[in-house]
Parts: structure tokens; sequence; C-alpha cells
């Protein structure tokens, strides 16, 4: 599903060189639940980003769905990443002067679906995330817990076959933290998506089918 | 792919966020265009009311009037001191002059018009617009005009009189109090013996008011009358001795035929005579008369008064089917200003194309500026949202939005900006000037002396140019695109990496 192959990531941060990756191998099977620890700057969300196609390795593949990344131009890589992968960031993301229905609705719009599939594909997701009755709330209206079943939602609307999630707990209280991580692994096994999710967090990592450890760039 | 709808959605909520200073660039942008659009919409009926008010059928096709011209080769007395600039001196006409043109293939006629003022024709009288003087014309002039040779040569003394078709063909309905068109005018004067007083100093008073909203005329109060006459009376007093000046002479007219305009044309003779009687009553009755006299005064800009002989207008007849315009010339090369009907008409056209050309450009770069100036404030709205709209655009990069419709996002903020401005302002412009059109309109018909041609001027001078308008729009799009270019390549840039991480 998801191969990554003698990836090295490398940047530069004023004069000095920053090795965030450092010739990594990496197999995730399709339909997995797998969380990638480790200390701040190890490289976790780097790792994702190069899953998502945001960033281009400065050496390596990364192949999705039997496709090189590398071999794609703005256009494709864009639509791969609307059809394939549904993100779930920490600080939700939600812009605030959209409603619940059209923050979860937007990845929609980029694929040119029209507005009352949108909409309307967005009210039962979100009904089947227990929102029904936050529908048509802005994102201040919402508690943490539920902006996080927005963003959830807002993942799956596209139905994609990768769910990448960075620190998808970081920002909500313990209680919370595990609804999101329930409905996390409720998706996984229902729907088969593969889940690729970072965390600092052990009992977040504790629903993952793996976890991956990565320290200084190098998979631990 | 980004719906069309969508992009119009996702443009204006962006705009809608910044409100403040999208509002503050869209008036910008309209004010300019308000300045162009007023200017345009203006102009057009300005130059159209301008040509239709210009009066050039009073000035016969066959007639060159001649006016006083600068003789380059006189100069200022000699004892006016060397630092002095040299001063050109009127040139003006006189009988050699006349004579020479007189000498000319293709001139019928060439004389002095002798003005014969005051004086009333009393048929007239009841007339809106009382007749006040008499041109004399040469005798070749006034028989062009005239259709029955019979009635100049018949066997009566009296003065054969030209008289104007605007004279005739209006007729005062004294019943409604309105000026009608009549169309049996002709029939009605022709033939007619008139009685011509010679020296009325009252013949100004007017015994009609016209009332230029209703387009009526209203009889003139007695008390206005009387008030009138006794300021004539004072001033009269002033000067003259009025039981000498206030003595009139009765002459006996008949109609004739009739001329362009509203002049009124008798023979030159009898001009002449009754010119000679006017100018003897008025010294008489002047209490300090000028001193006869042969010492050259001058006078504004070193124009020397014209001595004995020397007069400052002429009209010269051309013959039937002589070329009009190769006698203008000659007459101009000898220093003299010439004016004939088609000249008149492309002067006056000519002249006032300039003006609204004139007017027209600068309406256009104070605009233009204007313009510029929203175009810096739509570019920096634009920039504004972008910095602003980090975090969205990555996320929106995240989501499946490409570069290009990130940048496409943008533009079309700016755009919308500037279409919005711009119909804002074109309809704030066309409302500005519907209200000045309708304030100059009633403004001339305030100014226009003559109630006829008040007439001609139009209910309104706006009009709305659709191509200049389409040209506009396009414009304010292509302009507000370039504006926003540099940010919306900005934000198709922003690194969705970068834009999504929080510290």
């Amino acid at each position: 599903m998801i191969r990554l192959e003698n990836i090295s990531v490398e940047y530069r941060l004023k004069s000095e060189r920053v090795l965030a990756l450092r010739n990594v191998n990496l197999h995730i099977r399709e339909g997995s639940f797998e969380a990638i620890m480790g200390p701040s700057g190890s490289g976790k969300t780097t790792l994702i980003q190069l899953i998502a196609g945001l960033l281009t390795p400065t050496a390596g593949n990364v192949v999705v769905s039997g496709e090189n990344l590398n071999n794609l131009d703005d256009g494709k890589i864009s639509a791969f990443r609307n059809r394939t992968i549904g993100f779930v960031f920490q600080f939700f993301n939600l812009p605030s002067y959209y409603t619940a229905v059209d923050n979860a609705a937007l990845p929609l719009v980029f694929a040119g679906v029209d507005e009352g599939t949108r909409r309307a594909r967005a009210r039962a997701l979100l009904a089947e995330f227990g929102l029904q009755e936050r529908l048509e709330h802005k994102p201040d209206q919402l508690s943490g817990g539920e902006a996080q079943r927005v963003a959830v939602a807002r993942a799956l609307i596209n139905n994609p076959k990768i769910i990448l999630a960075d620190e998808p707990t970081g920002n909500l209280d313990r209680e919370t933290g595990t609804h999101v991580m329930e409905l996390l692994q409720r998706i996984n096994r229902e729907r088969g998506v593969t889940v690729l999710m970072v965390t600092h967090d052990e009992k977040a990592a504790a629903f993952a089918q793996r976890v991956i450890r990565i320290e200084k760039g190098e998979l631990a | 792919m980004i719906r069309r709808r969508d992009y119009l959605r996702l443009t204006t909520q962006k705009l809608g966020l910044r409100r403040k200073r999208a509002v503050f660039a869209i008036i910008s942008v309209a004010l300019g265009v308000v300045v162009v659009v007023t200017a345009n919409s203006l102009m057009e009926g300005v130059r159209d009311v301008a040509v239709k008010t210009i009066w050039t059928e009073e000035i016969d096709p066959n007639i060159i009037r001649v006016y006083a011209g600068e003789n380059p080769y006189e100069f200022g007395p000699p004892n006016e001191g060397q630092n002095q600039k040299a001063k050109k001196r009127v040139q003006y006409l006189s009988e050699s002059v006349f004579d020479e043109i007189r000498g000319w293939a293709g001139v019928e006629a060439a004389d002095r018009p002798v003005s014969v003022q005051p004086v009333s024709i009393s048929q007239f009288g009841k007339r809106p617009q009382p007749v006040v003087e008499l041109q004399g014309v040469p005798e070749a002039m006034l028989l062009q005009y005239v259709t029955d040779r019979a009635r100049l040569t018949g066997n009566t003394n009296s003065i054969p009189l030209v008289v104007g078709e605007r004279e005739v063909q209006l007729r005062f309905d004294e019943k409604h109090g309105k000026l009608e068109n009549d169309p049996a005018g002709e029939t009605t004067w022709l033939g007619r013996e008139v009685t011509i007083v010679l020296g009325d100093n009252y013949a100004r008073l007017s015994g009609f008011i016209y009332d230029y909203a209703k387009r009526e005329y209203k009889p003139t109060s007695d008390d206005e009358i009387t008030t009138q006459r006794d300021a004539m009376e004072r001033s009269f007093r002033a000067m003259y001795d009025t039981t000498i000046f206030s003595t009139t002479l009765t002459l006996k007219g008949r109609i004739v035929g009739y001329c362009p305009g509203n002049k009124v044309l008798m023979p030159f003779d009898a001009a002449v005579m009754c010119e000679k009687w006017l100018e003897q009553r008025r010294r008489l009755a002047s209490r300090n008369p000028l001193p006869e006299t042969d010492e050259v005064v001058y006078g504004d800009r070193g124009r020397r008064t014209p001595k004995a002989g020397e007069y400052p207008e002429g009209i010269v007849l051309v013959k039937p089917g002589a070329d009009i315009e190769e006698v203008a010339k000659r007459i101009e090369d000898m220093g003299f200003s010439v004016a004939t009907r088609a000249r008149t008409f492309e002067n006056q056209a000519r002249a006032f194309d300039s003006t609204v050309h004139i007017v027209k450009l600068v309406a256009f770069a104070f605009g233009g500026l204007i313009l510029g100036l929203a175009c810096g404030l739509v570019w920096s709205t634009t920039s504004k949202t972008v910095s602003d709209s980090r975090v969205d655009i990555g996320l929106f990069r995240a989501l499946g939005a490409t570069k290009r419709e990130i940048r496409r996002l943008f533009l079309g903020e700016a755009v919308l900006q500037g279409v919005l401005g711009t119909v804002f302002g074109m309809v704030l412009g066309w409302a500005l000037a519907l209200a000045i059109s309708r304030w100059v309109i009633s403004f001339a018909r305030g100014q226009v002396f003559d109630p006829e041609e008040a007439m001609l001027i139009p209910d309104s001078i706006f009009s709305i140019n659709l191509r200049f308008c389409i040209l506009l729009i396009v414009g304010a799009a292509v302009v507000s695109l370039l504006a926003g270019l540099l940010p919306a390549n900005r934000a198709a840039n922003v690194d969705p990496v970068k834009a999504l991480k929080r510290e």
C-alpha cells in the first residue's frame, strides 16, 4: 500500500544542513492501523508529509497504491491527495467561517462535486459521528471533541484509502481523545481504511496494530 | 477541479472576511469609474446639444461676414516708450476695401451693414420678442430675398423690408399665452404695410416673460413694465435731454420678402438716412457731446478706434454659383476675419470638439489616477488576504487544491473587487451624470436669452455609451487581474507544510 524506499530528506536551516530523515525504508500494509512515535524533531511529521505528497524527498522513492509520487506533477499529486488521502490535524484546521457541514464537505469542493451532493454526504457522515445536532454550527461553537469529529468526517468524505493523522489527540483531554481514537479504530475496522497516526501519546498508540518508532530521522 | 460556482462562493467568502478593506478598495475603484463614466455620459450629449443649437441658418449661404482684422504692419504710437512692445492695430474696413472686393469676379455686392436702432415696428409690438434693430444691406442682397419684384417697385413711398423667417413663422396665441408655429405666417405678412418708429427707446421693453419650465410666455405685469420703464428713464435722464432723446420719427414700411434667421433687413440707402437721423438726435440730446477731433484714440490692446470712413464690419454677397470659400480666402488674405455658414458651423463644432476632447482627457487622466490608486488598494487587499489565509491555503492544498486553483481563487478576488467597483461606479456615475444633466439643462435654459433657442435645448444631455461601458468593465477586470497577479502567485506558492505548521 505505502512503500518508502531509501528515503532521505534534507533541508537547510539558515546556513546549516539538517537531515530530517535518513535512509528510511518502510512498508505499510493496506487496511492497517499504525502509529509513528518518537521524540519531537525526530521526523515523524516529515514522514507523513512525504506520504501525502506535500514534501518531495531529497533521495529515495515514495510509492503509494503503486504510484511513485516523485513522478507526479502538481495537478496529479493534488488529485491524488484529494482522492487517496484524508488528513486529521492536531489543531483541527477547520476554517472558522464554514459550518460543520461546509467544513466536512470541503475536500469535495476540490473534487468538483456539486453542492447538493456535497452537503448530503457531509450531513450523513456527521450524523453517523453523532453530530446531527451540530450541522450548521461554526467551529467556535463546537467542543474540541466535536471539532475533531468534524475533522475526521472531512478526512473521510472522499472515501480515501489512507488517513494520515498528525497528533489527533494532542489538543484534546484524555476522555475525548479516547473517543476520537475509538472513532479512528472503527473507521479502520469497518471501512478498511489504512490509518497512519503520528502521536506522542502511548495510550493513543495502543489503539494501533503496530507502532513505528523513529529517532533522529531513522527508524528504530 | 473546482466548479465555477464554487470559485465565486469561495472568493466572496474570502472577501467577506476582510469586508472593510474590500469595501474601501471597491469604493476607490468606483470613484475612479464615476469620474470617467460621468464625463463620458455627459460629453457626448453636450456635443450633441451644441451641434443642434449652432444657429448657422442665420447666415445666408451666399453671404460672407467680414470683420476687422489685425494689421501686422501698423504699430503703436512712437511716443509710448522704447520698452513697450509694438502693438498691433485693428485694420478696419473702408470704402476702398469694399471697392476692391466689389471688383472681384463672383462678388455681387460688398458693403458695411448699417445697424439702425432703437427702432420698433408697431405691428410686431405684440410679439414676444420685439424687433429693435433694422439692418441696412446692399440692394443686391435685399433683392435675393424678394420673390415678387412688383412689390418692390410699387407706387408707394414705404420702405421695403425683408423679415427673418423666425419673425413670421411663429405666432403668439394671446388667449393661451403660447408661442406657436404659424404655417400661414409668410402669406399673412407678405405685402403688409407696417409702421416703423425710429428712435423708440422703449422698444426693448418686453410685454411677455418666458417660463422655461412650462415653455410658455406669460404677459408681463403692468407693475413690472412700469418698473422697467422707470429704470430706463432714470438712465436716459443721466445722459441726455430726454425731450429730444424721446423724439421719434414714424416711417412707413412694407414686407417684401423673407430671409434666414431673425433679422429685419432694409435697403442700404434708407438705413443710412435713418442712421443719420438717429445720430443727429443723439448729438442734440447729449449734454456733453464728444468733440470732433482727428486725434487717434487707442483702446484696449492698442486698438485704435475707427476714423470716419472706417468700419469694423462688412458683408459680401457672392453671386449664385460662385465659389464662396475662394472669395472668403481672398478676403482673409487682405487681413480680415471672415465668417460663412459652413465655416461658422465647422469652427464652432471643431472648437467644441476640442473642448470636449480636453475635458474628456482631463477627466480620464484624473479617473485613471484614481483607478491607479484603487488598483494599489486591490493589490493591498489581495495581499492582505493571502497573508491572513496562509493556514487556509495550506489546508486547501492538503485537501487537494492545485496551485493553479489557488492562484485563480485569489485572482478572482482581485477581479471581483475591480468589477464590483466598476459596476458600482458606473451606476453612481450615471446617477451623477443624470443629476448634472438636469442641472445643466435648467441652467442653460435660464441663460439662453432667446426662448426659441431654448426650445432647441433637449430635456437631457445624458447618454450611455454601451461599447465604452463594456470596455470599461473589461479594462477594470484586466487591470485588477494584473493588480492581483503578484499576491495570487504568492498564494499559489505557499508551502503547505510550512503553512500548516504550528509551534
